[in-house]
């Protein structure tokens, strides 16, 4: 039917978005993957390196495992507020809304900047203990991996509560309501019936918080203290202090790689149009 | 026990952005907290320096048009899916998605390829020109816009439209007194999301622009790796405030329309 | 590297404008005259586009300085125009459009070392010393493929009120967390940091090159952890030394007298074993204003009278040495190379830094990062 003269007009709808996206970005994305294989010679040495050169792989493995720590901090706290959200007072909720909206809708950079002052040596965090008498020395809480994890989980937490919440809501209440109609206490309705039945919010919104964090580049560059901790920051080096290009898009291609890998288990584990709802 | 922990959670999502708000207010020309006078030096300086305002400026122009253009794109590819449900549609979202999902990093490398590339065939639309920002963000923030777009046509009744369809109105007609109308309250949000989500686009802005195209967040940016300027947290301030007055003001017209709305239900019979 | 350290003096020129010390309306002018330019005009012009050579160096008010110190005598003296492009010459930029094909450049401000390897790959000329005066030079800087035109150096700063009378004199004491208690902060780039860590651990600066990084990085993985910051700009060095986070850094020397007025004094600096490190421009190859007008225009930039102007704007000590003797008294104990202060430092090699920096870097990282 596409091809009727009624299917132009359809037509006309669908197509703009795929042909705008695939010129302006997929066909330079293959030309930055094509780098991969090409410079500085032809050959697969890029991937070579990403794979066996100690430094590639101490920034990939550094970089997997921050997104994994971040992950189950980010999602462990999204749930207890998703948790509040959807199960609390009115007046609880509308505090959860507040504290969940408003980091959300301001920028990396800010946020970022707002750790910075709160950690560091002179910032708000070791005054108070100082003048509290817990520490005499200022604790090194910033520009540094800890630093950085608590910027990511900050930005990531919003992020999955949605999904969390989203679950939760559509949880049917008589099932929570039959388990304490047999018997089983507050507790362990939580532990057998609402987490194993929020499990695939629980699941999607790890998948979002693991996906969105490998990316990250903003945070780890204001609070890492200099360090390239993360592999996005390694790319950036690559690309522009050592004009190592090769190398630079054999990552990108690495990278994208493992995004499609935990996005495709995200379509399979759960339906994504329900954790959008 | 849970109530606690949820306390915490809320003050350590609310702690930096209460944070700033000394900073900016210190009397020194750098990051400090101040000691005995308060000073507003930061926030004169957002006013008088024309290098924020430039910005701010830019900022809100590539915001608009990245907004209009990648509304538009969402909107009618969504339409297109909505109406033709093609076999491979959840491919085809699934491509429209990627710049979504695909590490900004790369889509970063990616753009900054492309915007240079534009540049050797034409200079005024390519790297570091307001409009090769405009660019890149409608690609990065468009796949947001669409999925709001998904989300508002599948709570749409299909029924109505197949009616008019049946009645033997067009394309062009169903789209613009049926369809659209009753998913106008998804198009101005995918509008508000793209905006905003424009307006602080910093990751891909720093590959695709040097020194003639400074957005907002660039000049942020800029402030806290170049500068020491305490500016950078005025500004902050200043938006972070918009911010909570916009959200406080939505919640409390959200609260008062449930209101009305219970009480329009309990008063009719 | 080079990028960071020039958008620094852009910063420092911004910063003396704002203190009233360079008029703000002369910065505007150059930037303001070319944007109301009205394009037709520029279209009328279009026959006399032989006659214009393209600068890029790295933005923002860079492009005043070297208008000023270069552009508009140049223009002057031989009526062509010396246009500034402030998009910024990284390597990789310089190998995008040397790739292309479509060179658009005439001039870059780029790091010595950088140019050796540019200029092998064949993506620079060399430089003509017929054109050029060799004699204008300092003794041991002068390359194939870039003509030196500056100065800096990566200095000690600490603060004074905290250390008192007892103030460090050498690499050693940058190490000596016992004697000088506090964290310190270094370059994000390499440069500088294995020199001073072959120096601490008992390298004599006359043995210094070729560098033994092995052993550089076993110094620096040991010292690290009192590192508080890699800077990757002058302004973060700034912070770290004003807010007390790091009471001794290795900075640039132009930002090191900054800090010195900013703080009142209270953080110092030192020029003993500093680490000199000299600036340059190169010409693409095949660059589209010609190789004459490029070689006139980097002889002109040998005028002691125009990097005194540099001095000034931005604080870059001048590659002739005829121009030592302009620069006032007062201010003479800034310039890094004023004899008694280039005695005391360590001269970077630049050979070495053709050879080795990129992979060196990659290697740094990781130690840093880890």
């Amino acid at each position: 039917m596409i091809w009727t003269r009624r299917g132009v007009g359809y037509l006309a709808l669908i197509a703009p978005l795929p042909v705008f996206l695939a010129l302006a970005y997929g066909v330079p994305f293959f030309g930055v993957a094509g780098w991969s294989l090409t410079l500085p010679e032809p050959g697969l040495s890029n991937y070579e390196r990403v794979f066996t050169d100690p430094i590639v792989l101490g920034v990939l493995l550094r970089t997997l495992r921050i997104c994994a720590v971040v992950t189950i901090v980010t999602t462990a706290a999204a749930y207890a507020l998703a948790y509040i959200w959807v199960q609390g007072s009115p007046r609880q909720r509308i505090f959860v809304e507040f504290c969940i909206l408003v980091p959300f809708w301001i920028s990396t950079l800010t946020r970022a900047f707002g750790w910075l002052v709160l950690l560091y040596n002179r910032g708000l965090v070791n005054t108070w203990l100082q003048d509290l008498g817990v520490t005499t020395e200022p604790l090194t809480l910033v520009r540094n991996e800890f630093g950085v994890i608590v910027g990511m989980t900050h930005f990531l937490i919003p992020f999955a509560v949605f999904p969390i919440a989203s679950a939760m809501r559509h949880l049917d209440e008589r099932v929570l309501l039959a388990s304490r109609g047999l018997g089983a206490g507050r507790l362990r309705t939580f532990w057998s019936v609402f987490l194993p039945m929020t499990m695939p919010g629980i699941l999607g919104a790890a998948l979002i918080v693991f996906v969105f964090s490998l990316g990250f580049f903003i945070t780890p560059a204001i609070l890492g203290g200099g360090r390239s901790v993360m592999a996005a920051e390694f790319v950036y080096v690559q690309l522009f202090q050592t004009a190592n290009w090769g190398l630079a898009a054999a990552i990108s291609v690495v990278m994208v790689a493992i995004v499609a890998v935990l996005v495709t288990l995200l379509f399979r584990l759960t339906r994504v149009e329900k954790l959008m709802g | 026990m849970a109530l606690l922990i949820t306390t915490a959670i809320m003050l350590f999502l609310l702690a930096p952005l209460v944070a700033i708000v000394p900073i900016s207010l210190t009397p020194f020309e750098y990051l400090s907290l101040p000691d005995d006078e308060l000073s507003l030096r930061h926030y004169r300086t957002l006013v008088e320096d024309p290098a924020w305002g430039a910005s701010i400026l830019l900022s809100l122009r590539v915001a608009l048009v990245s907004s209009i253009l990648a509304t538009v794109f969402a909107t009618t590819f969504g339409l297109g899916v909505w109406y033709l449900q093609p076999r491979l549609g959840g491919l085809l979202v699934g491509f429209v998605l990627l710049p979504m999902v695909v590490p900004p990093v790369v889509s970063a490398v990616t753009l900054y390829f492309l915007t240079t590339w534009i540049s050797r065939v034409f200079e005024p639309l390519g790297y570091d020109t307001w409009f090769g920002v405009v660019l890149c963000h409608v690609v990065m923030v468009t796949p947001f816009a669409v999925v709001i777009i998904l989300v508002a046509l599948s709570q749409f009744d299909r029924r109505i439209e197949m009616a008019a369809r049946g009645l033997g109105a067009s394309l062009v007609q169903r789209t613009v007194s049926i369809v659209l109308p009753n998913i106008r309250f998804g198009i101005a949000s995918a509008a508000f999301l793209s905006f905003v989500l424009s307006w602080e686009e910093i990751a891909v802005t720093l590959f695709v622009t040097s020194v003639d195209a400074i957005t907002l967040p660039r000049r942020v940016w800029m402030g806290l790796r170049d500068n020491v300027d305490p500016a950078v947290a005025a500004i902050s301030v200043v938006l972070t405030a918009i911010t909570v007055i916009v959200i406080l003001v939505r919640m409390i017209v959200a609260n008062a329309r449930a209101k009305r709305v219970a009480e329009e239900a309990l008063g009719q019979p | 590297m080079n990028k960071g350290f020039q958008q620094d003096c852009l910063q420092i020129l911004l910063r003396q404008a704002e203190a009233g010390r360079i008029s703000r309306r002369s910065f505007v002018r150059a930037t303001g005259a070319l944007l109301a330019l009205p394009v037709a005009l520029r279209a009328n012009l279009s026959y006399a586009q032989a006659r214009e050579l393209v600068l890029v160096n790295w933005g923002g008010d860079a492009i005043d300085a070297y208008s000023k110190a270069y552009g508009e005598p140049f223009e002057e003296e031989t009526g062509i125009k010396v246009k500034m492009d402030g998009s910024g010459p990284t390597e990789g930029a310089i190998t995008a459009q040397a790739r292309s094909g479509k060179i658009t450049w005439d001039l870059l401000d780029i790091d010595s070392f950088s140019a050796m390897t540019l200029g092998e790959q064949g993506y620079l000329q060399p430089i003509d010393y017929t054109v050029v005066d060799e004699s204008k030079v300092r003794p041991g800087f002068v390359w194939d493929y870039a003509l030196s035109t500056y100065f800096f150096s990566y200095v000690i700063a600490y603060d004074s009120e905290l250390y008192g009378d007892d103030a460090p004199t050498t690499m050693s004491d940058f190490f000596d967390i016992e004697r000088f208690p506090g964290n310190r902060s270094m370059y994000k780039w390499g440069v500088s940091s294995w020199e001073a860590a072959l120096l601490a651990d008992g390298v004599a600066p006359d043995a210094l090159y070729p560098l033994d990084i092995e052993r550089a990085h076993e110094k620096l993985a040991a010292f690290k952890e009192n590192v508080i910051s890699f800077w990757g700009g002058g302004a973060e060095s700034q912070t770290v030394l004003l807010t007390g986070e790091a009471p001794m850094a290795i900075v640039w020397n132009t930002r090191a007298k900054l800090i010195e007025q900013e703080s009142g004094g209270r953080i110092k600096y030192i020029w003993d074993q500093g680490l000199l490190s000299p600036g340059a421009l190169g010409v693409m190859a095949n660059n589209p204003g010609g190789t004459e007008a490029a070689m006139r225009f980097l002889a002109s930039t040998q005028d002691p009278k125009r990097q005194l102007v540099m001095f000034e704007m931005l604080g870059q000590g001048p590659a002739n040495p005829a121009a030592d003797a302009l620069i006032p008294a007062d201010q003479a104990r800034h310039n890094c190379v004023a004899p008694e202060n280039m005695a005391k430092q360590i001269v970077l090699n630049v050979d070495w830094y053709a050879e080795n920096y990129s992979k060196t870097l990659d290697q740094y990282l990781a130690l840093i990062s880890a």
